[in-house]
């Protein structure tokens, strides 16, 4: 009896944090490991395969602490006539149509007290895969880094004696 | 069988499990959505900020704005250096103008009134009802248009209006100087405000005119000032029965009584013309007649002023020519302020200074503001029922004038008023409908607030989304269209302004066409043409009669503009009933300044409850204590005790107006605020006063340091500039004085030297050696440096490669602790306001303080000192060696750096620091669930997204605004090149309007803070702590000549 009870206990537990974690993600996952996005956009097609630069759509990664999310008249720029039969493309076409902003789904997300750089980590000559890890390769982006403060240390720390860019260990450079 | 035993480590398991369910539940925050533009704007990034010159409205003054936007939102305001009017400070009040575009309180639909109750109604319905109502109105003086001081298209349009409408348009400005403009009518013929020289004078009188506060233009007045103190032979003396601020930065106080100002003018007037001291002059005999009842002993007998002292100052005033005599200040204003005016504009003709301080060339334009008579006949015609339409935009009539005008009862007899404000004040309030109109940062405008100075009042962003407000133009023109006013209202609001400089166009072109000129104008802020000077002589001389005050009563009844709250308008913004006040110190809310002496004969204290009574009625506010007032006087600051006005002003301290009885000035009309006697009593009330400096003695601990002037100069130097005045010295370190400062710099070491001592601050006592972490200006040799937090070598990377050592000098002898400071650093910084409660306990989060040390507080060559205080950034800082968690830290550049995550809250730091510069949030001011909150939507829109908004448990302080740091050493960085020089400005340093505050790296020897730090005035507060701070401040000079 006591050994029933405890296994209900244990099991309710079990249930409830399973429930916890996976409603920690309001978002449910893709085909992949990241979120599902409104677009099924593929960067894997776009800069694997087509081979285009980051900076193409992402412009401000190296003129801004920002790296800007393309705006959508950038996408269409292409897709006016570019596999304007793909039922994902349509979506798009529908959605600037409408005047309409493609309501993205976050995949890199940082505290508020961290303030994160990309001009001075790209003109520093750091690859974006450098953090983002293979995003060619990635049918549905994901978190590729741990995004932990270890993580960022370690490769600042390699970097300390960088002769051309020398990485600073120095707190307050991230968190003010 | 029972063998299973559910046991205490069992149940541990569990909860471990639940927990550990629990925890990786809490791992990430639910993801958010990220929404690209749709078609990008040009040239805006995100992350990345974009400046527009404009305009500050919030004084007629119409200093020049910066505007920063990030992400298409305002999110601060600086002062436009290029701009000839401030010349890039601006003071606490322009900066907090931010707040009242973010103001939670906005009116954000247009709204009706129905039994009562205000409703929203749609736009259209809302146009078509007013336009209605005007075309019923129009013709025979039906309708007024009431408008604060707009000067540009806007003023062209309200008059036009209002006379295409057959009404009237009155301008109303609760300062608004009509007596001065009188008074220099009568004299010099000229109904105008001139341009007063600070710079150029060599002593200054002031008559109670507040010229570093509220009085016409205080960031320009700020920068002149600052100018003239840097020579060694100024002297300036205030003249007030209340020292004000302008008074604190004045070399002596001479305490008139209330309403002697204007003997002792003319008393000096006398002694310049009797002993011809001033230039020769056709009109001498003629103006020695109208004085000759001035003889210094007669006003010795009117002022307390001993007859000796009228001499010598009169002497004094004439000898330094040019010097300058000002008065007009709120405080002043009695039944005879136009005589005040006059006496001071014949003190100023016959020394000489008319044409060289006082210049009729970029006169302040005031010339459409009318004078309180003016208020009153429309107060009359409201009365009686002949107005039937009122509109208002951005004045507040019902709260700025007295009560005894009336003004509330006589506008409730019109039938239908209309507002056009975007908040709900008084006036407002009153109203039946409400045409709420955009923010100046939301819409174009402009202004020519001096003669000259055409600024254009650039948009910084598009108008909030959650309010639905028009530019205040575009609503009078649709009227005006609907209302059938005629053919001079087509189009839109931003043709009109437009058209309106086609005309400038054509005058200051300069061949270039419209939209180049148009381009240019708003990239500049505007465009200045020279205003020559017209020339003045003696027109006339008025009846000179000294004010009378009424009612029964012991003491006079002071009331003066507060600098944070100029008019009242300042009082819904949370940075300004934040700001502590610089004379008491006492934040949100009002209070009476009362003498010591006046004090124990009542028996109260500071904070006590104090019953002013006049004959027009009483208040009780709590009584502030200080020597800074005469005995016969009690002085309340003017601008609180708003009935309406938004959740901050609403319901604060006392509305001081409603004490006066009916009392004008005869020749100008403007309401006599210094009219009336008071009876104090003890108040029954339990009333509080939150005062952030309760104890304003230095206990000789050398906070605030002054050299005087002789000491600076040196013996042979001042006996030989004793007598001259207008030499081209000047002292302390500026740009102008390297050279010099360095000559005395070599002296100051030298006899230092030769005493053998070590007070130099920048000398290291014998055998001090600099803790391993320390980061200063002396390179610490290689095995002084140790291993700092966590095992990170120092003595690699980036602090073996620490290239800068930013530092902060304070010049004292320019800061005039205006406060300007405070307020650039709460915008910069995302400081919470935490509310008079929390202040009560000390618990205010202000990162920058000013200081201020009362040594003598007595009228004579009084002493008080303001001192900025913020965190000094020591390079051997008592609060790092305390943290546990090494939340607060040296970094390679010498920051003493907080790192808010890291933070536990011991608090242990704030112990240890002598400064008493660190603030604790003891409350979540950042999460919009907590009733704490300080940043209610749409507020929080203004926050600094480089900047982390602290949580709850964390200690924050003055981080030399590292985001600012970044930003320039990231600018430098793309160019490949090395910090230059003043690139990088703190925001306090920035705004200031004196620029008191330089920013810079110690270790560059040509840079201005190198210089200043190592100057002859320099000193550290506190140094016997041997914390090395980074903040260097610079001694006021003490002027003994006199």
């Amino acid at each position: 009896m006591k050994r029933a009870l405890a296994l209900v206990i244990i099991g309710s537990t079990l249930a409830a944090a399973t429930v916890a974690f996976t409603q920690s993600f309001s978002v449910q996952l893709g085909a992949n490991k990241g979120p599902r996005q409104p677009i099924n956009f593929s960067h894997q097609i776009h800069a694997g395969k087509l081979g285009m630069n980051c900076l193409y759509c992402h412009y401000g990664a190296e003129k801004s602490a920002i790296a800007n999310l393309p705006p959508v008249s950038t996408c269409m720029g292409c897709h006016k006539i570019a596999v304007t039969d793909r039922p994902e493309i349509q979506k798009l076409t529908a959605y600037y149509d409408r005047g309409e902003q493609i309501p993205w789904v976050e995949v890199y997300r940082l505290p508020d007290y961290v303030k994160f750089n990309h001009k001075r980590h790209v003109l520093a000559g750091f690859a974006c895969q450098n953090c983002h890890g293979p995003v060619q390769q990635m049918a549905v982006v994901y978190e590729y880094p741990p995004l932990k403060m270890g993580w960022c240390v370690s490769c600042h720390r390699q970097n300390l004696t960088n002769p051309d860019h020398p990485a600073t260990m120095d707190c307050v450079v991230c968190h003010h | 069988m029972s063998d299973f035993v559910f046991t205490r480590r069992d149940f541990l398991k569990l909860v471990g499990i639940g927990a550990a369910g629990a925890a990786a539940g809490c791992a990430k925050p639910p993801a958010d959505k990220l929404i690209p533009y749709l078609v990008a704007p040009e040239d805006i990034l995100p992350g990345v900020p974009y400046w527009y010159a404009s305009t500050c409205r919030e004084c007629s003054a119409g200093c020049g704005l910066l505007v920063k936007a990030r992400e298409g939102r305002v999110v601060k305001l600086e002062g436009n250096p290029k701009h000839p009017v401030s010349r890039g400070g601006l003071c606490a009040r322009g900066q907090a103008g931010l707040q009242s575009a973010y103001d939670p309180d906005r009116v954000r639909t247009p709204m009706v009134k129905q039994g009562g109750a205000w409703r929203p109604i749609e736009w259209e319905d809302a146009l078509k009802l007013a336009s209605s109502r005007i075309a019923a109105a129009k013709g025979g003086q039906k309708l007024a248009l009431v408008t604060a001081n707009s000067t540009g298209s806007f003023h062209k349009l309200a008059s036009d209006f209002a006379s295409a409408a057959g009404g009237t348009h009155l301008v109303y400005e609760p300062f608004a100087h009509e007596s001065l403009r009188e008074a220099n009518r009568r004299t010099f013929g000229q109904a105008t405000i001139p341009t007063y020289d600070f710079a150029q004078a060599n002593v200054v009188f002031t008559f109670g005119a507040d010229f570093l506060e509220t009085w016409l233009s205080p960031v320009e007045h700020a920068r002149d000032f600052a100018a003239m103190r840097a020579r060694p032979d100024t002297h300036v003396v205030s003249i007030e029965p209340r020292l004000s601020l302008t008074g604190v930065n004045a070399d002596e106080w001479v305490a008139v009584r209330p309403g002697g100002e204007m003997a002792l003018a003319l008393g000096f007037a006398h002694v310049i013309l009797g002993e011809n001291l001033g230039p020769a002059l056709g009109e001498r005999g003629a103006l020695l007649d109208a004085v000759s009842a001035f003889t210094p002993e007669a006003v010795e007998k009117d002022t307390d002023v001993p007859a000796d002292q009228v001499r010598e100052m009169a002497r004094h005033f004439a000898r330094g020519r040019p010097s300058l005599a000002v008065a007009g200040g709120i405080a002043t204003q009695s039944e005879q302020s136009v005589a005040l005016l006059a006496a001071v504009n014949l003190l100023n003709y016959v020394a000489g200074n008319v044409g060289r301080t006082v210049r009729f060339d970029r006169t302040l334009n005031y010339d459409a503001v009318a004078s309180f008579a003016d208020v009153q006949r429309l107060i009359q015609s409201m009365g009686s029922g002949a107005v039937q339409v009122l509109l208002v935009h951005a004045a507040n009539p019902v709260y700025a004038t007295p009560a005894w005008a009336g003004f509330a009862a006589a506008m409730d007899k019109v039938s239908f008023k209309i507002s056009l404000s975007s908040v709900l004040d008084e006036t407002a309030d009153r109203c039946d409908l409400i045409l709420p109109s955009t923010h100046g940062l939301e819409s174009l405008g402009d202004a020519e607030a001096s003669r000259g100075v055409h600024a254009l009042i650039q948009p910084g962003m598009q108008k909030l989304p959650m309010i639905d407000a028009r530019p205040e133009g575009d609503t009078l023109l649709t009227l005006a269209q609907s209302a059938g006013l005629g053919a001079g209202f087509a189009g839109d609001w931003t043709g009109y302004v437009k058209a309106q400089w086609k005309s400038l166009h054509g005058r200051l072109g300069a061949g270039r066409d419209f939209d180049t000129f148009w381009s240019d104008a708003l990239q500049h802020g505007g465009v200045w043409e020279d205003a020559p000077a017209t020339a003045v002589r003696w027109n006339g001389t008025p009846a000179f009669a000294a004010p009378q005050l009424k009612g029964g009563g012991d003491v006079a009844l002071v009331l003066y503009a507060s600098p944070s709250f100029y008019d009242g308008r300042g009082a819904n913004k949370p940075w300004l009933q934040e700001l502590p006040d610089p004379t008491t110190k006492a934040v949100w809310g009002t209070w009476a300044e009362i003498h010591p002496a006046t004090a124990s004969r009542l028996g109260v204290k500071t904070g006590d409850a104090l019953k002013v009574e006049t004959d027009a009625g009483s208040v009780e506010v709590p009584a502030y204590v200080t020597g800074g007032v005469r005995q016969d006087v009690v002085a309340i600051p003017l601008g609180q005790g708003h009935t309406a006005y938004g959740r901050y002003a609403k319901d604060r301290g006392v509305q001081a107006l409603a004490l006066l009885s009916p009392a004008q000035d005869g020749a100008s009309g403007a309401v006599a605020y210094l009219s009336a006697k008071a009876r104090l009593s003890r108040g029954t009330k339990a009333l509080s006063l939150s005062i952030t400096q309760p104890e304003k003695s230095q206990r000789d601990r050398e906070i605030g340091q002054i050299i005087p002037v002789a000491a600076l100069l040196g013996g042979a130097a001042a006996a030989t500039n004793g007598g001259s005045h207008g030499e081209p010295t000047t002292i302390g370190a500026g740009a102008g004085g390297a050279g010099e400062e360095t000559a005395h710099g070599a002296r100051f070491e030298r006899s230092a030297a030769k005493k053998g001592t070590t007070t130099s601050p920048m000398v290291e006592p014998e055998g001090y050696r600099p803790p391993p972490h320390s980061v200063s200006a002396y390179e610490p040799k290689p095995e002084e440096r140790g291993r700092g937090p966590r095992a990170i070598p120092v003595s690699e990377g980036s602090y073996r490669n620490g290239q800068h050592r930013w530092a902060m000098s304070i010049d004292l002898n320019s800061c005039t602790g205006c406060a300007a400071c405070v307020v650039a650093c709460y915008a910069e910084n995302n400081i919470p306001t935490v509310g008079p409660e929390m202040v009560k306990r000390g618990r205010e989060l202000a990162w920058i303080r000013i200081d201020r040390f009362e040594e003598k507080l007595e009228p004579g060559r009084h002493d008080v000192r303001n001192v900025p205080m913020m965190c000094q950034h020591c390079s051997d800082a008592p609060c790092e060696i305390v943290c546990p968690v090494y939340a607060t830290y040296h970094n390679p550049e010498g920051l003493n750096a907080q790192i808010y995550n890291r933070c536990v809250g011991t608090r242990y730091c704030s112990n240890n620091c002598p400064y008493k510069v660190r603030a604790f949030n003891w409350f979540d001011y950042s999460a919009p669930e907590k009733a704490t909150f300080a940043f209610p939507e749409p507020l929080n829109w203004q926050l600094n997204p480089d900047v982390t908004v602290r949580s709850k448990g964390v200690m924050e302080k003055c981080t030399m605004c590292v985001q600012r740091i970044l930003e320039g050493k990231g600018n430098a960085k793309d160019e490949k090149r090395a910090v230059k020089d003043g690139e990088i400005q703190t925001a306090c340093a920035q705004s200031c309007p004196t620029q008191a505050i330089t920013f810079g790296d110690l270790l560059d020897p040509d840079s201005d803070v190198h210089k200043k730090s190592f100057g002859e005035r320099r000193y550290w507060v506190l140094e016997e702590l041997n914390t090395r701070p980074g903040v260097t401040y610079l001694k006021r000079v003490r002027r003994e000549n006199a």
